[in-house]
């Protein structure tokens, strides 16, 4: 095989994943393929999307680009996408070697449009010393978290923190509760996001923020504290966030004892949200053997446990064991991956997101009650869902 | 009424203090993103009133010039802000010389096309812009940026110019005209002289406007090595945290060049030189 | 002329580009499927509650910053005019917040105008005393648009200042020692000489920066995201969400020229204003 084959990502230029790619991951490929030239672009994040759209349009898409686990339905939408479970041979064999979880968000109208990468969730984190004054522990259950509240209230501290009420930072609620988003085919969300356990897992979250244990970083105030600086300050107890966190914290504030603990569970269990990034390969791909090929030289066990070392967690079952070897710290995240869900794979999603994000928001602030919010939700999901099946 | 050298000296000292006092407030933000650059380990930014670095170093300095070939995207950009400023000003004072002097069939309508493109916001044309430069053959180079910096600019500095043009006197072109003077002695001749302050101000914009430019850039182009400044600033920036104190270095090092183009432009703004210009 | 067909290929085309696509249920991608419905998704825009707010704010924003940065605009113009010792270093720090990049300048706003103790609070609580509690600025809309508000102001000053300066230096000197001889004061040749004479650069500035108020974008999208839950939403951090999140680029492009209408609209009042007092 032979050619020159585009790779996009968004991994900043002072990035250690920068390094490992361009040192380590590229140079092992033309070990086995000396022929194939490869060039990685690095887009800044915020604007990858934007950019990915333009060329897209312009029918100017690189044959394989790192997208976030939540825009692979929507770019298999376009149609810009090469269904890999139809088209690619190795398919079947990479797919049997991936967490279910993180694969799942590549499907779309029956074929899978991508292959995990790397993937991540949020689990529990806090100072154990501050919990360790107070005599407490992380909190297991949702009843212990409320417990905790009234315990840290009374020292003016904020038992939780977020910085925003979207489907990332409230879905972990929802589903703890045993609650749930859409059926199964991600068709309707009528009886699902407003259901019972729906409902009390979002007012969980708004009883504590009514009751001032929750700041208002939450409703999307910039200006607040936000959660890692208020944990370092001592003024959140704990936050809900991913494995990046260990590495901001670990260079910018190394004497912090930060910890981690699975999500608290409710009548669902602890149930967390994946997060990530897919591998997928493009329509307009020039020379797709070559693309196939370098898409499973990053699925290989060597180029993820060299990503791992560098903080992206592998999608590679076989691994979860050799992590906590690497960074302790994966530990937690490894565990919560196990039920960890992902968000639906819907290309409406970017604006379910929106109208969640917007009604939860007035849920909080109790301008609504909870099950008012939901149902609007539901409805105004119900008919997004409707354009696209 | 000749006014007592006392109440001069008060007025220039007022004068001053209110210029420093504004001087301090503006500068301030600068300062602080001095003082970050000269940081090492600021993925959180530091208090606002921490301006002075306790360990000073310029190691940010030595590391964006290390992590990314920033001088190739610094020449990448310069050549394209400054071809793309010199055409700017040119076609955008021909065409101010043309609205302010000249009747022409279409030029209502044309007046009224320029004035949507200068309100319509730019983007919202970027797929049809990008679909185009692909069929000019115009993606993927930092010379095919140039025409559509260009286009995009005009608008803006026609008006800006036009503007400008209208009050120059219309009794020193009519003497030119029985001279037998033709349009381009005019519009040379003329126009452009007494107009420099307002040219100036149009090259100081459109090489800022150029230099800065940052959404075109990184949707059109692709191969590393056709960068400019701003795309290699911003990949500094990551998905989770940013060491400020590196994106601050390398931001100022994009500056510089800008107040130096100001510098040297703002030497036209002298109050009296055109009146002094004409009656010799 | 050069100038006019570059401008019409890289504007006018994409433009009668972009209004086609704005009458349609458009599919980015070549091959896709796209649905006319004409006029469709305006009609959607003028009963979109959430549009209509970003109309509102943006306007507010407009009209609250563009006499602010007018005014002490052609203040300062007026304090750099004339021949003093360090003009130059004067000019070149009150230009300094024009080309500083809005990310280092959001940030730092954001900072001052924390939720907590910062610099704002201190103000408004401490000193002036108007308020009991810190006020947290970005959780309400209005509150939030004093902090934009004030970052607008800050940053646009410089920029009227350099128009202003060009076109002070077009009032011709002789007319200031006329009106000195006659016995005008500081202040009457002010009102008598330069303010009439700056007439047409206001203008141009006051249309530039009405249609700036408008397309106010990078500031609202990087200090609130339009948020919390769309109240701070602008015209264009809307039309960029639907166009590059939502994939609507159908309806951003309608939101884009509904804008473009609605500034057309109070340019034309503004010029036929302008027109009125000029005859009578």
């Amino acid at each position: 095989m032979s050619g020159t084959i585009s790779f996009w990502h968004a991994y900043a230029t002072d990035s250690p994943e920068v390094k490992t790619i361009d040192e380590i991951v590229i140079p092992a490929f033309n070990e086995q393929y000396p022929d194939i030239e490869v060039q990685a672009l690095a887009v800044p994040y915020d604007e990858l999307r934007q950019k990915l759209v333009t060329a897209a349009a312009g029918d100017q898409l690189p044959d394989l680009v790192r997208a976030d686990i939540g825009w692979v339905a929507e770019l298999a939408n376009l149609g810009v996408l090469v269904p890999l479970s139809a088209e690619m041979q190795q398919f079947d064999e990479l797919a049997s070697t991936v967490y279910p979880g993180p694969l799942e968000t590549n499907r779309w109208a029956g074929e899978y449009y991508g292959l995990p990468l790397s993937t991540n969730t949020r689990v529990m984190l806090y100072s154990s010393s501050l919990l360790g004054e107070y005599g407490l522990t992380a909190p297991s259950t949702m009843d212990d978290m409320n417990a905790m509240a009234a315990t840290l209230a009374e020292d003016d501290i904020f038992v939780f923190a977020d910085n925003g009420a979207g489907g990332w930072n409230i879905l972990p609620w929802i589903w703890s509760a045993g609650g749930d988003i859409t059926d199964a085919d991600v068709s309707v969300a009528s009886g699902y996001i407003n259901s019972a356990a729906s409902v009390r897992g979002v007012e969980a979250l708004a009883s504590l923020y009514q009751a001032g244990n929750v700041p208002n970083v939450i409703l999307g105030d910039s200006g607040g504290l936000g959660p890692w600086e208020g944990l370092e300050q001592r003024v959140y107890a704990t936050i809900y966030d991913g494995p990046w966190t260990f590495a901001y914290f670990g260079n910018q504030y190394p004497d912090f004892d930060l910890t981690s603990a699975p999500l608290p569970s409710g009548a669902g269990g602890s149930i967390s949200v994946v997060g990530g990034e897919s591998i997928v390969m493009t329509q307009s791909s020039g020379n797709k053997p070559a693309a196939a090929a370098f898409l499973s030289h990053l699925l290989s066990e060597e180029v993820q446990l060299e990503m791992a070392r560098v903080g992206q967690i592998p999608v590679l079952e076989s691994l979860g064991a050799s992590l906590v070897d690497i960074n302790p710290y994966y530990e937690h995240f490894v565990e919560q991956l196990q039920t960890a869900r992902a968000r639906p794979a819907t290309p409406a999603w970017a604006q379910i997101d929106a109208l969640l994000q917007a009604e939860v928001w007035k849920a909080i602030r109790g301008e609504l009650t909870a099950q008012e919010a939901l149902d609007r939700v539901a409805e105004g999901a119900d008919a997004l869902l409707a354009e696209y099946r | 009424m000749v006014e007592s050298p006392q109440i001069r000296r008060w007025v220039l000292a007022t004068r001053y203090i209110l210029l420093t006092v504004i001087a301090a407030i503006m500068v301030y933000p600068f300062a602080y993103m001095i003082s970050t650059s000269l940081k090492t380990r600021s993925l959180a930014l530091g208090s606002p009133l921490d301006i002075i670095p306790t360990e000073p170093t310029l190691q940010n300095y030595v590391d964006v010039f290390r992590l990314a070939d920033l001088g190739r995207y610094i020449a990448n950009s310069a050549f394209v802000s400054v071809t793309s400023t010199l055409l700017i000003v040119f076609l955008a004072s021909l065409m101010a010389f043309a609205f302010s002097r000249l009747r022409f069939p279409g030029r209502r309508l044309l007046f009224i096309s320029l004035v949507i493109g200068l309100a319509l916001p730019t983007m919202m044309l970027i797929i049809p812009q990008f679909i185009l430069a692909r069929d000019l053959g115009l993606l993927n180079s930092t010379a095919g940026l140039i025409p559509f910096y260009v286009g995009t600019a005009l608008a803006f500095h026609t008006f800006l110019l036009t503007g400008f043009f209208s009050t120059v006197p219309r009794e020193l072109e009519e003497a030119m005209i029985v001279d037998g003077a033709g349009l381009w002695r005019r519009y040379w001749n003329l126009i452009v002289p007494l107009s420099r302050p307002a040219i100036a101000t149009c090259i100081i914009f459109a090489f800022l406007g150029t230099w800065d430019e940052f959404a075109w850039a990184l949707t059109t182009l692709n191969d590393e090595s056709q960068r400019t400044l701003p795309v290699a600033i911003a990949l500094f920036r990551g998905q989770y945290s940013t060491d400020w104190g590196m994106v601050f270095a390398a931001s100022i090092i994009a500056v510089l060049p800008v107040i130096v183009v100001y510098i040297i432009f703002q030497r036209q703004f002298v109050a009296g030189l055109t009146t002094g210009g004409l009656k010799q | 002329m050069p100038g006019f067909a570059l401008f019409v290929l890289i504007m006018v085309y994409p433009t009668v580009q972009a209004a086609l696509i704005s009458l349609q249920k458009w599919a980015p991608v070549p091959g896709g499927r796209s649905e006319w419905i004409g006029l469709d998704n305006y009609l959607k825009a003028f009963s979109d509650p959430v549009f209509l707010d970003a109309l509102v704010n943006a306007g507010a924003y407009t009209v609250v910053t563009v006499p602010l940065q007018m005014s002490i605009g052609l203040g300062l113009a007026l304090l750099l005019d004339g021949a003093m010792p360090g003009r130059t270093v004067y000019r070149v720090l009150l230009y300094l917040p024009v080309v500083t990049s809005w990310v280092v300048v959001s940030l730092l706003f954001q900072y001052m105008f924390q939720s907590g103790p910062g610099v704002a609070n201190l103000i408004v609580v401490d000193v002036l005393g108007l308020v009991d509690a810190p006020v947290p600025w970005f959780l309400e809309r209005w509150t939030a648009f004093i902090a934009i508000g004030a970052l607008g102001v800050w940053k646009g000053v410089g920029w009227a200042m350099i128009v202003y300066l060009a076109a002070l230096t077009a009032v011709p000197r002789d007319q200031h020692e006329a009106a000195a001889l006659d016995g005008a004061g500081r202040w009457g040749r002010f009102v008598h000489v330069a303010l009439p004479a700056l007439r047409p650069a206001s203008i141009v500035i006051s249309i530039l920066l009405i249609i700036g108020g408008f397309n106010v974008f990078i500031s609202v999208l990087l200090m609130t995201g339009g948020g919390p839950a769309n109240a701070t939403q602008v015209p264009l951090t809307y039309m960029y969400q639907q166009a590059f999140e939502f994939l609507n680029f159908g309806y951003g492009s309608a939101i884009a020229f509904s804008l473009t209408l609605v500034i057309l609209a109070i340019s034309a009042v503004q010029y036929l204003a302008t027109r009125e007092r000029k005859g009578g």
